[in-house]
């Protein structure tokens, strides 16, 4: 915790080096509020630029002499309402303030009697006044004091709650995270109704900022992630977080993996089930995307639609996505090394069909593979990129040129087409988006190991895949767990899931161990067991047969 | 840190330098489907190699099925079967890969008089040659002119042999499919001998190797099945043909369906009886110091047609008919036999089953047991034949027309 404060304090240091340039202090002395309204106001001015935006209310309370009272607030980042009705109306048309006051007194009565708003509090020092301000606040001067009114008005445009476009379901809630912080927090308030829900604050970005939360159950997740989770945020010193994606690159176990080892998502009910399980949400403002971590690779297979369907239909959709997995990582690498090492592998039949498509390919099969990989690559990033209006001419481009054009002119074989869809579609059927990028990175590298030395060489790569993901910590937790290290108690959610009625415990390596029971004994529903008439007639028919 | 760099480096330039190591593009190698072996007049080999045109072949994409042929044939003259392949590989643009060389055709000739005895070890020991490739006797023709044949429903000749013979041996167990493998195993035991199906093609031999072959709808020179050759020590003895290879199917147990007939009230061949479930037992058993087989058949079917008016509603009928189908299974079966024994070798394996639950007697017996005790011994068939069904049916409706007054 002392090197935490450490770090901060070097922090604020480098930032007021920044903003003023040439002031002269460069101690960590805080600049205190001026008693004088002019000299605040001017103060102000020449920090901010002079930015239109920021808005200057002038009033007058109390009586002979009057007092001077400045309201200051930023356009857009309020709450109009919450300033104009609670805010300036309270002030001018209080009883209280046209009696004859004190100045001394002014800011007490404000802030007790006359402002009817949820927050105020008085701040003494510049830096929490702008960070207030900047962050929708409105600010109360009153001429002769030395301190300001923080009133709570955060508000302004923001996107409303919707539908998430990615990690999308059938059944399930359809909220999605949004770009408020205070929005996304409160979804997750409204799912886990404890007070075990705990969260921390802070704010990461010399320049920026952000305000970033993380979010755990007390008692469910174990201390020790949590406390690195922390640990991890605390150190983070740059200038500025416009995504989680720069917590996530920042905070993450292993760089050089192509392996996600954080994972994000839009919706608040997958939040929910992680954070059950033991895992640490980290909210970044401007983001919908919120991490969870620690992420296992299993994890990555696992839709939260799963847990809503029943047992069987969702065992069967995991281990397909399984099969989708490993289809989109070896498909081409597959048909390079059976066309083009094994072809004793390949039924008779097919191979005469293929190789007569193959007749007047000029590439070798590993070029051609690598060729159709690449041209999909460019054909689905250009489609993510491009404007909308022009994405028909795209596809139509796409799909004549590559589909049509290429192969009538011999220059593509149609199994290789077919073989490169496949798997396209099959990187798409993949329900985590970052599993699917790290998949199709990895579809190279087993093309030219097929390419070069045949099964022998994608078994080669296999073997070096399988130790590298076995090497991956996510937060100290292995990446492969519950396959490796085996945990046969957690296997139960992994490549099927059990009934929602055997859930007993929570991941051994993820929740505090002293809190793993999650649902009592004898959870399995079973039918009544009288069933009246049924019941007697039963037993007359095994008379009868007896 | 630069070390371990270093090392990493090296150990994937070692792997990516040693070149793409054994790689073949599928339009460097030459699919060869089937072949051929004959003996030429001075007692050479003739290898006849059928080479799929993959473009040819209907359904690919060039639309060149139908005008142009499906396979090219090479041929080439060695002392031995390895000689062969690199004298054909003078003639042929491309590297020939045997690994979906599916049969082999041995010709006649050679099979009588010099055996198959030496022809296989190279089949057996290249990696590339398949142990399940079919093999086939040519009956009548030289080997080259069915590996030569164009066919029309089956572009590939060598895919229409396999299919052929195997629903033969389906259908009728007149014929067998024997895979390499089996035959070198049958060669090498004692107690077993191999036979192989016969393939022959019948009419115009002249323009069998022509397009115009496959281009009427009565085809000129088709391959068919011609029989069971029998062999002794590696050397073609005899044929089985009709009911003498089916009777020898039976006692092989490799029956799966196949028509019965029988008289009835002398009218010849009345009703068909199609087998639906069969299974032969041989068991060995000493009588007297004296090895004796017993062939125990439980058969199941359905009559399938009746010529003749008769009552199939009457378990009477069908018991009668169930004893008389019995009784000519039986005779096939020891006709069949009979037919082994004086050929003086063992197709059914009795002696391998002799030795399986005899060993020690075996022993004593094995020598010369295709000479001596095989053709004197003592078998004793038993036929259980079972009516499951009458077909759609039960009495004909011949038993209905009014001029029959029954």
């Amino acid at each position: 915790m002392v090197s935490f404060f450490k770090n901060k304090g070097q922090m604020k240091k480098r930032e007021k080096q920044k903003i003023d340039d040439k002031d002269q202090s460069k101690s960590k002395k805080l600049e205190y509020i001026d008693s004088s309204i002019s000299a605040n106001l001017d103060h102000m001015k020449k920090k901010t630029g002079n930015s239109p935006d920021i808005i200057v209310r002038t009033l007058k309370i109390s009586q002979n002499p009057e007092i001077k009272t400045t309201i200051l607030y930023v356009q857009g980042l309020i709450d109009n309402p919450s300033v104009t009705d609670f805010l300036i109306e309270s002030i001018m048309k209080n009883p209280h303030l046209k009696e004859k006051l004190l100045p001394k007194e002014a800011l007490d009565v404000i802030s007790e009697e006359v402002v009817s708003l949820g927050g105020v509090e008085s701040v003494t020092d510049w830096e929490k006044l702008f960070l207030s301000l900047l962050s929708g606040d409105s600010i109360i001067f009153v001429d002769g004091i030395n301190k300001a009114l923080v009133a709570s008005t955060r508000g302004g445009e923001r996107r409303s709650i919707q539908e998430p476009s990615t990690h999308l379901t059938v059944r399930g809630s359809r909220e999605g995270f949004t770009e408020s912080n205070a929005t996304n927090i409160a979804m997750l308030r409204r799912i886990i109704n404890s007070q075990d829900l705990w969260i921390e604050s802070m704010k990461i970005g010399t320049v920026t900022k952000t305000d970033v939360s993380i979010m755990y159950i007390n008692g469910i997740a174990k201390e020790g992630i949590v406390e690195e989770v922390k640990k991890r945020l605390k150190g983070i010193n740059i200038d500025s977080i416009l995504e989680s994606g720069y917590i996530e690159q920042l905070i993450e176990d292993q760089v050089m993996t192509p392996f996600p080892t954080l994972n994000h998502t839009e919706r608040p009910d997958m939040v929910a089930g992680n954070l059950l399980e033991g895992r640490v949400a980290i909210f970044v403002n401007g983001s919908p995307f919120v991490l969870v971590a620690p992420a296992l690779f299993v994890q990555f297979f696992q839709s939260v639609e799963d847990y809503y369907n029943r047992f069987d239909i969702a065992s069967a959709t995991r281990f397909l996505r399984i099969i989708v997995f490993i289809i989109s990582i070896v498909g081409p690498a597959v048909y390079v090394a059976a066309t083009t090492f094994h072809q004793e592998m390949i039924p008779s039949k097919l191979l005469v069909i293929v190789a007569a498509q193959r007749e007047t390919v000029p590439l070798p099969a590993v070029v051609e593979a690598l060729v159709m990989e690449i041209t999909f690559e460019i054909l689905r990033e250009a489609s993510l990129r491009m404007p909308k209006v022009v994405g028909s001419t795209m596809s139509i481009v796409g799909a004549l040129v590559i589909g049509q054009a290429a192969v009538q002119a011999g220059a593509v074989s149609p199994a290789m087409v077919i073989i490169v869809s496949i798997t396209a579609i099959a990187s798409f059927a993949t329900p985590s988006y970052s599993i699917a990028i790290s998949a199709r990175i990895v579809r190279f590298g087993f093309i030219i190991c097929a390419g070069v030395l045949g099964f022998y060489g994608m078994i080669l790569a296999f073997i070096v895949l399988i130790v590298h993901l076995c090497s991956l910590r996510s937060f100290g937790v292995p990446y492969m767990s519950p396959l490796a290290p085996l945990n046969p108690e957690g296997l139960g959610d992994t490549f099927f899931r059990r009934p929602m009625w055997a859930f007993k415990e929570r991941p051994k390596l993820l929740s505090s161990n002293n809190n793993l029971i999650r649902e009592g004994d004898n959870q399995r529903p079973l039918p009544p067991e009288s069933r009246g008439m049924k019941t007697s007639d039963k037993k007359k028919g095994e008379g009868n047969e007896s | 840190m630069n070390r371990k760099w270093l090392v990493l480096l090296l150990m994937i330039g070692t792997t990516f330098t040693s070149g793409c190591w054994d790689k073949k593009e599928l339009n460097e190698i030459a699919i060869v489907s089937a072949m051929g072996i004959d003996k030429d007049k001075e007692g050479k080999l003739v290898g006849t190699f059928q080479i799929i045109n993959p473009g040819n072949v209907a359904g690919s994409l060039q639309g060149g099925g139908g005008t142009n042929p499906a396979i090219s044939v090479y041929r080439a003259t060695g002392n031995n079967v390895l000689g062969l392949d690199s004298i054909a590989s003078t003639k042929i643009s491309r590297d020939m890969y045997f690994a979906h060389a599916n049969l082999i055709v041995i010709g006649e000739e050679i099979a009588k008089e010099e055996g198959i005895n030496a022809i296989f070890d190279a089949f057996e020991r290249s990696p590339e040659f398949r142990a399940t490739s079919r093999i086939v006797i040519a009956r009548g023709v030289k080997a080259r002119d069915i590996v030569e044949t164009l066919t029309a429903i089956d572009k590939v000749s060598a895919e229409k042999v396999i299919r052929t013979i195997e629903s033969s041996e389906k259908q009728q167990g007149r014929s067998i499919s024997v895979n390499l493998q089996e035959v070198i195993k049958n060669l090498v035991s004692t107690g077993k001998e191999p036979i192989i199906s016969g393939f022959t093609v019948k009419g115009n031999t002249d323009k069998e190797d022509k397009m115009e072959n496959t281009q009427t709808s009565d085809i000129e020179a088709n391959p068919t099945t011609a029989g069971i050759g029998v062999f002794k020590d590696g050397k073609l003895i005899d044929w089985l043909d009709g009911n003498k290879a089916i009777g020898s199917m039976w006692v092989l147990d490799r029956i799966a369906h196949t028509n019965l007939n029988i008289d009835w009230n002398d009218k010849k061949d009345a009703i068909t009886y199609q087998v639906q479930r069969q299974k032969t037992n041989v068991a060995a058993k000493m009588k007297n110091g004296k090895p004796k087989m017993l062939i125990k058949v439980l058969v199941e079917g359905d009559i399938r047609e009746a010529n003749i008016p008769v009552n199939l509603n009457s378990p009477h009928v069908l018991i009668d008919i169930e004893k008389r189908l019995a009784k000519d299974l039986k005779k096939e079966m020891e006709d069949a036999i009979v037919r082994a024994q004086k050929n003086k070798s063992d197709i059914f394996g009795f002696g391998e089953i002799m030795h399986e639950s005899h060993p020690k007697e075996w022993k004593k017996i094995e020598k010369d047991w295709d000479d001596v005790s095989f053709p004197k011994l003592e078998v004793d068939v038993q036929v259980e034949t079972f009516i499951r069904r009458t077909g759609l049916r039960n009495k004909p409706y011949l038993s209905n027309l009014k001029k029959s007054d029954q």
